[in-house]
């Protein structure tokens, strides 16, 4: 190849460079109007789509866990972080993510979700975040019902599990119409926790155990770790993996039952709403990795005898 | 001929992520897949394999590179366990100053070992003179097998004459030593031997075994359901303050700041889990570095924390 050529190719890639950049960089901000960066942003999104779905693909080759709980941390972070106009913002963009993680979910053909949505503790919060909380959570429950049922596949089941004693009565008229209305769908099922803790779901079980007894349809005898473990809000199936958002590393009393009990857990640093389907892979790779070890030491618990 | 191999790539690449990214109604039935779905599927199996290795390789590289950084660096566990040179004892008060000056350190930590250590009384003791040297005042030792619990009277014999413990504190710490339905005070005189739990201790240490979760847990029902028909409680009573107070331990129950798990497997095996609650969990793989190490890094890691409590 000629000086003058090579010279001329050098100056033709970098200059795709340097366009593709400003598409690829115009493409990522939300407020692209340009008619190019819009159809760079349809193609981009559709190869996106595309790979994540091979993405998919080569995961359903191996084992796939049957129950993954998220907490989903640092949504008030990422508004602050985005400068967005309020914390409830921050709060909207972790449902969105929400929806995605859930498709992501359906895809790969786990068939429990949890997800940590508001905790008794986080009523302390000021009454403006609490009750644009509360909001959210009666439009969005409806929404996701909804959604559920136009859907020609009817696949998820929507269960809302918590205190309901301390919720409005709107909120709750909304979470026992989506589990009214998705009742019957087997598919995917989803354990939304709004208002939960650990403490007030393991008190809660031992309570209704305790009544069993009074009622004369169990035995002192009776009463074991199963005897328990069914009373439960989320009584199963067995928790295979916790991850927790935004970087903190604690449990926040969330599934405490679950999650002790060889559940593989993972703390991941990066806001609720940007976690993307890149965490999921490498979290699932991960969970893959090492399955078949959790797997032997699950079996070798289980064939020591439970000591009282 | 470069241009015609990154095509082709491309193409391959391309078609292989249609085909992967097309709604395949025979999934649930592989003898009804066609033969490109079962190449495809095939193709994704050996990707997923070549993954697997690639992040095993990759941990396996940056464990060895972390293990040379820290045989090139600081060996903390060195300074309580070697002798006491005038240079072991600077580095020692160095890095006890370093651990006081950190912003926060828990009240309570509880490390979980791996079932079955051979060298367990070794354990408590190391994990006793770190917990001196950081001021920790309470520190919980977890094995889901009973092994701790059962050598207890050698784990209160090795702390009684320690003198790593000693090395760590400065002098004879007062150390209380509970499992249980034992407990037994070291280093304090005869005539303060049975006192009360308001004794003022530099550590207490706690033999926890999975006894002290799940079981304790049903063993509180039956006890509860037994009160209620004998007449005095009611089922309204029973709530989040009544089950803590009844699972309070006589030596004086906390939950724990900072749970320490020494395995490469991220997994809870069978840990209390009410006391669970509040605790920050920190992993790290013992393989090739000692308990010390591990609980150093803990605490660094433990001091970057910011704690909301649900605000």
């Amino acid at each position: 190849m000629g000086l003058v050529a090579q010279q001329w190719y050098l100056c033709a890639i970098a200059t795709l460079t340097v366009f593709g950049y400003i598409v690829i960089a115009g493409t990522r901000s939300s407020r692209s109007t340009l008619p190019l960066q819009k159809q760079c942003q349809l193609v981009c999104g559709s190869c996106l789509r595309n790979f994540n779905k091979l993405l998919v693909r080569i995961l359903k080759q191996g084992p796939i866990p049957q129950h993954v709980a998220f907490i989903m941390d640092g949504n008030r972070r990422f508004a602050r972080k985005s400068q967005m106009a309020s914390v409830s913002s921050g709060h909207f963009a972790g449902f969105q993510n929400l929806s995605n993680v859930l498709e992501w979910c359906k895809d790969l053909g786990i068939g429990n979700v949890s997800i940590f949505a508001f905790a008794i503790n986080n009523f302390n919060r000021s009454p403006e975040e609490v009750s644009s909380l509360m909001e959210l959570a009666e439009e969005k429950l409806k929404e996701l019902a909804d959604r559920s049922v136009a859907e020609d596949n009817r696949e998820l089941r929507i269960r809302v599990v918590g205190n309901r004693d301390l919720l409005p009565e709107r909120v709750v008229k909304s979470a026992e119409y989506a589990e009214r209305i998705t009742k019957d769908y087997s598919v995917m099922t989803l354990n939304v926790c709004f208002p939960y803790s650990a403490t007030d779901e393991i008190s809660s079980a031992i309570r209704k155990v305790v009544e069993d007894v009074e009622a004369g349809k169990l035995s002192t005898s009776d009463i074991d770790e199963r005897t328990l473990e069914s009373r439960l809000q989320i009584p199963g199936p067995d928790l295979d993996i916790l991850v927790r958002t935004s970087g903190e590393i604690r449990f926040s009393n969330y599934m405490l039952w679950q999650s002790a009990k060889m559940a593989y857990i993972q703390f991941v640093d990066v806001y609720w709403p940007e976690f993307s389907f890149f965490h999921m892979f490498k979290i699932l790779i991960s969970w893959q990795m090492a399955s078949k070890k959790i797997k032997e030491k699950k079996i070798q618990m289980d064939s020591k005898p439970t000591q009282l | 001929m470069q241009a015609v191999l990154w095509l082709a790539t491309a193409v391959l690449v391309a078609a292989l992520t249609h085909i992967g990214g097309r709604r395949d109604k025979g999934e649930e039935n592989p003898a009804k897949q066609s033969i490109s779905q079962q190449l495809c599927d095939g193709a994704c199996t050996v990707v997923l394999r070549a993954v697997h290795l690639a992040l095993a390789v990759h941990r396996s590289f940056q464990g060895w590179v972390q293990s040379s950084l820290e045989q090139a660096g600081l060996d903390v566990q060195e300074l309580l366990e070697g002798d006491d040179t005038e240079e072991t004892t600077e580095r020692r008060r160095h890095l006890a100053g370093f651990l006081a000056s950190l912003p926060q350190r828990p009240e309570h930590l509880a490390v979980i070992l791996p079932e079955g250590r051979e060298s367990s009384i070794d354990d408590v003791e190391v994990l006793c003179a770190w917990g001196l040297l950081a001021k920790v005042p309470r520190l919980t030792i977890y094995t889901r097998d009973s092994g701790m619990q059962n050598s207890f009277d050698g784990s209160a014999s090795r702390l009684r004459k320690s003198k790593m413990a000693a090395r760590a504190f400065g002098s004879t710490p007062r150390i209380s030593l509970d499992s249980t339905s034992r407990i037994e005070h070291l280093g304090v005189g005869t005539a303060l031997a049975d006192a009360d739990a308001d004794q003022q201790f530099d550590i207490r240490v706690s033999l926890w075994s999975r006894r002290n979760g799940y079981p304790a847990l049903c063993t509180l029902a039956q006890e509860l359901a037994a009160q209620m028909q004998c007449g005095p409680l009611e089922s309204k009573d029973i709530g989040e303050r009544l089950v803590s107070n009844r699972l309070a331990e006589p030596s004086g129950h906390c939950h724990p700041d900072l749970i320490l798990l020494v395995d490469d497997l991220a997994c809870l095996p069978d840990f209390p889990p009410w006391q669970l609650q509040s605790a920050e969990m920190v992993q790290i793989d013992a393989n090739g570095r000692s308990l010390g190490d591990a609980f150093f890094k803990a605490l660094v890691r433990y001091a970057k924390v910011e704690r909301r409590w649900g605000k």
